[in-house]
């Protein structure tokens, strides 16, 4: 089975997008990050959401949506990036070590994929060439980009 | 010859300012030792006064800072760092150190998230004392630390949380002025005991005069605490107080 989570940060409003650029874009685009763990399981389900809830969010200062709708809506567009399979993903190895420290959890963690999402905010064509260019690195991210709706 | 108290300094993947923060313990009268995370069972706090963490970037900060020195450290002791300080144990936390506290849950409620700022801010900063504290007694109602952190936000599940602490005296220390955007300007917590203490900024990064920005200052100026020790900064005066906490305690 698959379930998707992902988690927002409660206390951090949306910053201005130039700031993730080499090179001011103009124009009025905000940005806020998330984090977004797609995770394949066998066992119980709730037991694998009670690991999600006390392992991978902070119950003060951050909000988890659980499915695969995302977090935020009235985007102009997002960029989803993460670590290409064979990359090294540190996190995703401090999870698992962490995973595997503990017995009897009452599920068994199959698959761990963890993704970046940075929500993009405001009138814009679509100007993603310029965040790819400037936020993920070829050598080891994949990313996805999806358009909001006009 | 005098026994020293024991301090135990708990060093994780990523942990960085262990060695200045030993040095800081052992010079105001301390016996420390630094013990890998890996290391920690439930008999390493056998005969400890002080369990200290320092600063760094535990982990890396994955997930967020300090959340997973928490779990890690759960696992490796369970309960036994409460019944540490329900047995009378101190614990004072440093930064990453203070955020893995917070998430230990062994101060108030409360989380360090990013500066409002957006960025990992470096720079001194004034501090004020709100209440009194064993980690606080020699140093005067305001003193200067450096901070350096990117998570130092500290927030609140409300914003009347934050203020109850200043009421309280849960907040023992605050910034003199909005510089991450802190609720209620806190730059440090201790619990109800007063044992256990966190903070953001690094007195470990001010232990001599000479260690201050201001070149003024530091060969002009009476040092912080008055007591004619010309020698000392603001940092050596709180690992100080905390020794003589534990000394009279013991």
């Amino acid at each position: 089975m698959r379930k998707t989570f992902e988690i927002s940060d409660r206390f951090i409003e949306a910053g201005d997008a130039n700031e993730l650029l080499y090179e001011p874009l103009g124009g009025d685009l905000t940005f806020r990050r998330t984090r977004r763990y797609e995770i394949d399981f066998e066992g119980e389900e709730n037991n694998l959401v009670s690991f999600v809830e006390k392992t991978l969010r902070d119950p003060i200062s951050q909000d988890l949506k659980k499915g695969e709708d995302s977090a935020f809506t009235a985007f102009a567009f997002v960029l989803e990036y993460g670590m290409k399979p064979g990359a090294l993903d540190l996190e995703k190895e401090a999870i698992l070590s962490y995973y595997r420290g503990i017995e009897n959890l009452g599920f068994e963690l199959k698959e761990l994929n963890i993704r970046q999402r940075i929500y993009l905010f405001g009138n814009s064509g679509d100007e993603s060439d310029r965040f790819i260019r400037d936020i993920c690195n070829y050598a080891i991210h994949n990313w996805s980009v999806i358009l909001g709706e006009k | 010859m005098e026994e020293r108290p024991r301090a135990l300094l708990l060093k994780f993947p990523g942990t960085n300012c262990d060695e200045e923060t030993a040095r800081a313990l052992k010079v105001v009268g301390f016996s420390t030792e630094i013990v890998p995370i890996s290391a920690l069972n439930t008999e390493t706090l056998d005969g400890v006064s002080l369990v200290m963490l320092s600063g760094g970037f535990s982990y890396g900060d994955y997930v967020m800072s300090g959340r997973l020195a928490r779990l890690v450290t759960e696992q490796k002791i369970g309960a036994g760092l409460r019944e540490f300080r329900d047995n009378g144990g101190y614990l004072l936390g440093i930064c990453n150190g203070f955020q893995i506290l917070t998430q230990l849950g062994l101060l108030p409620e409360g989380s360090l998230v990013e500066n409002t700022s957006g960025r990992f801010q470096c720079q001194w900063v004034k501090m004020k004392k709100q209440a009194d504290s064993p980690f606080l007694s020699l140093l005067p109602d305001e003193f200067e630390f450096p901070m350096a952190h990117a998570e130092g936000r500290l927030v609140t599940m409300s914003a009347e949380d934050a203020r109850k602490y200043r009421e309280s005296g849960a907040a023992a220390v605050t910034y003199d002025q909005d510089v991450n955007g802190s609720f209620e300007q806190i730059a440090g917590l201790q619990d109800e005991t007063g044992r256990v203490f966190g903070m953001m900024p690094h007195p470990e990064r001010f232990l001599y005069r000479e260690d201050h920005y201001d070149p003024d200052w530091k060969n002009s100026a009476p040092d912080s605490a008055g007591s004619g020790e010309e020698k000392w900064g603001s940092g050596y005066y709180l690992f100080r107080s905390l020794y003589e906490s534990v000394t009279s305690s013991n």
